[in-house]
């Protein structure tokens, strides 16, 4: 029979009194207030404080530098806020390769700063400034440019992972072409933290272009918005990223595209395609590129469809905004057909439900990514899955988790 | 791995082979055993198993009843597409079922608005890019054999090809997957809409060879062609000068759709298959193709040019059509097969070693080739590392086999040596199995298989594959005492 | 299908060579292993073989026939199974241009049908099938012979009679094929046994007449003569020619052919030419291998050789003569149709392609999936009329695809096939073979006598 303090001696004992201090309001994870927050400083430590969780049956939320972990839904129980922030640093840039190796607990920031060196990009904007690399997989989310580069999940090539029992074990590898075993990667990336905790991390790297472009235009109906960005995915351009922006649910819809390459060059593409467009060339982005329609106070939202289905969805979501009385702004990965919404935090209740039950029942998917308390319990957060992928995804979380004590109940499916 | 004893097998395959024949048509259920026998092997043509019975299904919705019969027998089965595979992915089990997916060969969509594609698994690689062509699209993966492999089995093997570099690999052009699970249920993976919540089974499926259940339908990404294409085919004196000169375009910041090598003695194979017309006396030769706008076509193709001169290019030569692009890129991609013209019998090896590590590495290849008096060609994907090295031998010689498979071994190790990858594109299959020790960690083969119990418990589903030992999917983890060991000889943090 | 084992003609002393068994084959030219040796499995052959193409089977692809070839000469028997999957083969040898190892199937896969028209036992209808059609076809006088009661058939109108009456499709398959093929009789020009050349004479030539051109495309053999004659040469047409033995040697019937083969040399052995010029593409392709068909022959081997030399295709030895002929202005656009035994068979694409293209007018268009074969393969649309007939059915697709005006094609079963197949989907086309076209431009004749059905 585990006691409260047989397991606070026992984690104490894998990282130090020091770095076991108990939770407090500042720590909570959609409101559960973690008994304990751990702060290891390498794998090895992280392998002690999962192995001592192991043997106390306790539960364990991983993060980095929090930005997202109100992200999901709230953990049935939480025992350890496991904080990898100390797992700091780039272990080898491999220039001549265009690879790179860093711990999970390394800011993306510092990353890309790090690989700049060289002139070359890790090709993951973000969004939200804190992220870490670990961060980045565990929620799989990453900025404009994965409509040409691909997401954070096509960038890695290798992950280092602790199982809940404590396991060190590793996938993929340090080379780009690779194909020995399992894809555990993708696997990893958006799994939030529910299979593992990630303290390392390799990605593939790009050149860094010289010159970068935006085409801007504002179209004032979906429809013509949705046929602007088909124009830009249908060319030969080879734009990095497409996306839309819609503060308001019936207002104008800016819609931008980056193009990167050599000098000169990438102007002269530029200049072409807004001519072809009907639009302008700016040499900075604008200012809401990268970013979320939302902030910390308001409800996030993701929503996906086919790409062609573009147009359809943004008259929808302006009806239904309309209708709920919903001022729903709307930004995101228009080549991709994945956009996210935002919606005031101090939207009803019923308004924001009949909103978002809408928009999943015309979006292949939609997903609240974050909002408060009452918004969670409306919800379900991540919205059904089909029963034959629900049932693979429990098999698979019960073979790498068995006692489900990994982020219990933040994901999909209750998992 | 198996639980059957050898009594159980014969009665549960009778009443199998009866269900077959209730389903399918009868020149379709083979059970004749000359017929089988064209079927012990895929294109890899030293690791011969027959199978039991041979199926060809006409339907998809067939493969799903054919493992529905098999899961109730507990009767392994195997898939296997066109059969060009290179690692034994697709060698039967003596015992069990192979499934042939050579019957499901139509494209069932080309959405162009969606830019994607839906076609069943024995569809030819090639033939995608065939259905999209019109609408100026193409797909993406471009293996040496794609006039031949099937889509099913690129998913499976999650394969390359030379324009991989940029592109990426089959992995990075799937959208959906329909697959039958080892116990007889369909699933649709991804398909919908990007980016969908929940675990990435579409992702972690690609590239399982065929142990986690079987693919009844593909959806693929679409790419539109580029604007430009430029090609050009270089004469180098030494591989270490043609190497010399990609890393000189690559640390330009030059990503090329392909960048491909050849040394002397695979120039000598192919120039007897195809007569390409190679630059004569070349030590190496560089096939470097370059695509996208227009504009940065011709600017970076300048470099590249200039680039290869300055590393010792004494011959290059410009594809001015299509034509001409695809006579360059003939000798490269016959180049295996051609090689049986210079040696009656060879080893395609398939390693990856860091791109930087190139130069040591041939020269490595090329000690061991002068010591074991076995002769290498080498055909690679410069860009990326990932090495071909063919390995010659004649079979009739007493223990040149053997001195083959030595070399070629040897090969293996110092990609592993030098922080590679013992497969880059043809996957592990049974061919590999023996390395996967040597790349990863007990716990590491054993968290991947943690995955392999979640969608076939029983064992069924491609045993015998990728893995060395099968794990016992009832069992619990053990709890782990102590630290791991890498961490406790200091090495934290460290692959 | 069930399996029997092989029951050789006569085990005691009755077959050719009273040799050693290997499992499926005997000692008297079996598959040559070395040969077999050169597959390395690669699979490159698939997707170009007509019968993989219609059934995804490997037995039916030439990976898997050379397996079995393999396989027979490890010790399995012949059964009938083996022998059903070397019949399918249409000996198109589409696999040969396709293979990066350079296997020669061609070869194997003659050898291999030698081995089973010694060794296995056919079935009774189909020993009957084979006889009916090998006492004809290889005898041009027979086949004459048929000229009238089939123009009379023709004429009467009685196969629109028989279909009417439903008569027509009841005959089996195979019948219902040959009747369907049956070309079109019209009058035939006699053609003499020397044509002088106009203007220099820069070679002698003999031509071979066939069977099955000489006695249904009798206005081919005249066009090559006029041609020949044109570019300045003069033509020797031996009068007593027999069969060149193609048809048997690609059915397995090895004596038949070597019969034939004897008595082909000896009668051009009179005649002193240059070069021995053929129109018919797979006689072409025979003809060129009758130093492998009689290197057991010490008499005939070295006449064979020198033979071999001679051989030319009337496109290869008109492109290697060079054009002196004017060529008059023939507007017309050409769907060409690669012959398989010309093209997989010698190699020869660009010539009749540069023949054609240097008419003034002349627009040539190719057909998709040119290389796979039209079905005729010989006698493989008499003998396996289900797998002939979808694969005339795309290849008549194909050409109508094109858009072109006339089809033209180097072999007769080649038209009589296509034609088959178009008149199926209620369509018609004109054809003509290569000499034809370009002998109406020498002759500066109307291009409406190229397409007007004759």
């Amino acid at each position: 029979m585990t006691t409260i303090s047989t397991a606070h001696e026992a984690l104490q004992s894998t990282v130090g009194e020091a770095r076991v201090r108990p939770g407090d309001a500042g720590d909570e994870v959609c409101g559960v207030r973690p008994s304990w927050v751990v702060s290891p400083a390498d794998t090895a430590e992280v392998s002690a404080v999962l192995r001592a969780t192991a043997e106390h049956g306790l539960t364990v939320v991983p993060t980095g530098s929090g930005s997202r972990l109100d992200w999901g839904a709230a953990p049935r129980s939480l025992d350890v806020l496991l904080d990898v922030s100390r797992l700091r640093g780039v272990v080898e840039h491999a220039a001549g390769d265009l690879v790179v190796v860093a711990r999970a607990g390394t800011p993306l920031a510092e990353v890309r700063r790090e690989v700049a060196k060289a002139d070359q990009q890790l090709a993951i904007d973000q969004p939200l400034p804190t992220s870490t690399v670990g961060g980045l997989v565990a929620t799989g989310c990453s900025g404009p440019g994965r409509h040409f580069f691909g997401g954070v999940r096509d960038l890695l090539i290798g992950i280092t992972v602790v199982r809940a029992d404590g396991t060190v074990t590793t996938s993929g590898g340090k080379v780009v072409k690779n194909v020995a075993g399992y894809d555990l990667g993708r696997l990893y990336t958006g799994s939030h933290g529910t299979l593992g905790v990630i303290t390392e991390v390799v990605f593939r790297l790009h050149p860094l272009a010289a010159e970068h472009r935006w085409i801007s235009t504002t179209c004032d109906s979906p429809r013509r918005a949705a046929e602007v960005v088909a124009e830009l995915r249908h060319c030969q351009q080879m734009p990095t990223a497409i996306e839309l922006d819609r503060p308001r649910p019936d207002g104008p819809i800016e819609v931008c595209a980056e193009l990167e390459g050599r000098p000169k060059a990438t102007h002269d593409r530029a200049e072409r395609l807004a001519a072809q467009v009907g639009g302008g060339v700016r040499d900075t982005a604008p200012s809401w590129w990268g970013g979320y329609p939302f902030d910390t106070a308001d409800s996030g939202l993701r929503l996906g469809v086919q790409p062609a289905e573009l147009g359809d969805l943004l008259e929808f979501a302006e009806r239904a905004a309309q209708d709920a009385g919903v001022p729903l702004a709307l930004r995101g990965a228009a080549g991709l057909g994945v956009l996210e919404a935002g919606i005031p935090g101090d939207c009803p209740v019923p308004a924001f439900t009949s909103l978002l039950e809408a928009l999943r029942g015309r979006a292949a998917y939609a997903v609240l990514l974050r909002g408060d308390a009452d918004a969670r319990a409306a919800v379900d957060p991540w919205g059904a899955q089909p029963p034959g992928v629900q049932a693979l995804m429990n098999r698979v979380k019960d073979q790498f988790d068995p006692e489900h004590r990994l982020a219990p109940g933040r994901f999909v499916g209750g998992i | 791995m198996s639980t059957t004893t050898t009594a159980a097998p014969a009665a549960g395959l009778d009443r199998l082979v009866r269900r077959f024949r209730e389903l399918l048509p009868e020149d379709s259920v083979i059970t004749d055993p000359q017929r089988l026998r064209t079927y012990e092997c895929d294109g890899l043509a030293s690791y011969r198993v027959v199978p039991a019975v041979v199926v060809l299904p006409e339907r998809t919705e067939q493969i799903r009843e054919i493992v529905a019969a098999c899961a109730e027998q507990e009767i392994p089965f195997v898939a296997r597409g066109s059969g060009t595979g290179l690692s034994g992915g697709a060698l039967p089990h003596a015992e069990g079922v192979l499934i042939v997916t050579s019957k499901l060969r139509r494209i069932l969509e080309v959405d162009v608005a969606n830019e994607r594609a839906v076609v069943e698994p024995g569809v030819i690689n090639l033939d995608v890019t065939g259905a999209a062509a019109p609408h100026g699209y193409y797909f993406a993966p471009d293996p040496s054999s794609q006039q031949v492999c099937s889509v099913g089995g690129n998913v499976a093997e999650n394969s390359g090809g030379a324009h991989c570099l940029k592109y990426g690999f089959t992995t990075h052009h799937i959208l959906g997957l329909e697959v039958v699970t080892p116990d007889g249920d369909v699933v649709e993976l991804g398909g919908s809409a990007r980016e969908a919540p929940g675990y990435d089974l579409l992702g972690t499926f690609v590239g399982s060879e065929g142990t986690l259940g079987v693919v009844t339908k593909i959806t693929v990404r679409l790419l539109r062609k580029p604007e430009a294409v430029q090609t050009l085919l270089a004469g180098f004196p030494s591989t270490d000068d043609a190497g010399a000169a990609v890393s000189a375009i690559i640390g330009d910041g030059v990503t090329p759709a392909a960048v491909e090598m050849m040394d002397a003695l695979s120039i000598e194979a192919a120039e007897q298959a195809v007569a390409c017309g190679y630059p004569e006396g070349a030590g190496a030769v560089l096939v470097v193709e370059l695509d996208g706008p227009e504009a940065e076509v011709e600017h970076t193709f300048d470099e590249v040019q200039r680039h290869c001169r300055a590393h010792g290019a004494f011959e290059i030569r410009v594809a001015a059509d299509a034509h001409e692009r695809a006579m360059i890129w003939k000798g490269r991609k016959s180049a295996f097969a051609a090689v049986g013209r210079i040696s009656p019998d060879y080893i395609v090896q398939d390693g990856v070693i860091p791109r930087t590590a190139l130069s040591e590495v041939l020269g490595d290849i090329a000690r061991l080739s002068a010591e074991s008096g076995v002769r290498v060609a080498n055909v690679f994907h410069a860009g990326d590392g990932n090495l071909h090295p063919l390995v010659l031998f004649d079979g009739s010689e007493e223990g040149a086999e053997e001195r083959a498979e030595e070399v070629s071994g040897k090969i293996v190790e110092l990609c592993i040596e030098h922080g590679g990858s013992i497969t880059g594109e043809h996957g592990v299959g049974a061919d590999k199995v023996k390395y996967m020790g040597r790349m990863f960690t007990t716990d590491d083969l054993d968290t991947m298989q943690l995955v392999r119990c979640a969608y076939d418990p029983v064992g069924i589903c491609n045993p015998g594959k990728v893995f060395p030992t099968p794990r016992l999917c009832g069992e619990v983890p053990g709890k782990r005492r102590g630290v791991h060991p890498l961490t406790e000889a200091g090495l934290a943090d460290q692959f | 299908m069930t399996e029997t084992p092989a029951r050789p003609g006569d085990p005691e002393g009755g077959s050719l060579h009273d040799a050693d068994v290997l499992g499926a084959f005997d000692q008297h030219h079996p598959p040559q292993r070395a040969l077999i040796d050169d597959c390395v499995h690669c699979g490159f052959c698939l997707p170009s073989c007509p019968t993989y193409d219609l059934w995804g089977e490997e037995m039916d692809s030439p990976r898997g026939r050379i397996y079995l070839m393999k396989e027979g000469l490890e010790g399995e028997p012949m059964t009938d199974a083996m022998v059903g999957h070397m019949d399918n083969c249409l000996g198109c040898m589409a696999c040969v241009t396709a293979c990066p190892s350079g296997v020669q199937y061609g070869t194997l896969i003659n050898e291999t049908r030698a081995q089973i028209e010694r060794r296995h036992e056919r079935g009774r209808w189909e020993k009957l099938l084979r006889t009916a059609i090998f006492t004809v076809f290889p005898y041009p006088r027979r086949l004459k012979a048929m000229r009238g009661p089939l123009a009379l058939y023709q004429k009467a109108r009685i196969s629109k009679l028989l279909r009417r009456i439903g008569l027509l499709d009841k005959l089996p398959p195979h019948l219902r094929t040959m009747e369907s093929l049956a070309p079109p009789i019209s009058r035939a020009p006699k053609l003499g046994t020397r044509v002088p050349a106009r203007g220099t004479r820069r070679a002698t030539v003999g031509m071979i007449t066939g069977c099955v051109q000489s006695a249904f495309f009798p206005d081919v053999n005249a066009a090559t003569a006029r041609i020949l004659s044109a570019e300045g040469c003069d033509v020797v047409i031996p009068p007593s020619q027999g069969c060149c033995g193609a048809l048997s040697e690609h059915s397995g019937r090895e004596q038949e052919a070597l019969g034939f083969a004897k008595a082909l040399l000896d009668v051009f052995e009179q005649s002193d030419v240059d070069y021995v010029v053929i129109n018919s593409a797979g006689c072409g392709s025979t003809l060129k291998e009758y130093p492998r068909l009689l290197a057991d022959d010490p008499v005939y081997a070295p006449k064979a050789e020198r033979f071999a030399a001679k051989v030319r295709d009337i496109a290869e030895v008109l492109t290697e003569l060079g054009p002196v002929a004017e060529r008059h202005r023939l507007p017309v656009t050409i769907a060409y149709h690669d012959a398989c035994h010309l093209s997989h068979g010698q190699g020869i694409r660009s010539q009749p392609r540069e023949l054609l293209r240097a008419i003034p007018g002349v627009e040539l268009r190719e057909i998709n999936r040119g290389e796979l074969c039209c079905g005729s393969a010989g006698i493989y649309n008499l003998l396996q009329p289900q797998a002939a007939q979808e694969l005339g059915d795309r290849k008549a697709g194909n050409v109508l695809d094109t858009g072109a005006s006339l089809l033209v094609t180097a072999n007769p079963g080649c038209s009589m096939q296509i034609r088959t197949a178009l008149e199926r989907r209620g369509e018609a086309l004109p054809m003509a073979h290569t000499v034809q076209v370009l002998d109406a431009a020498i002759r500066g004749a109307d291009v409406q006598e190229l397409l007007t059905d004759h």
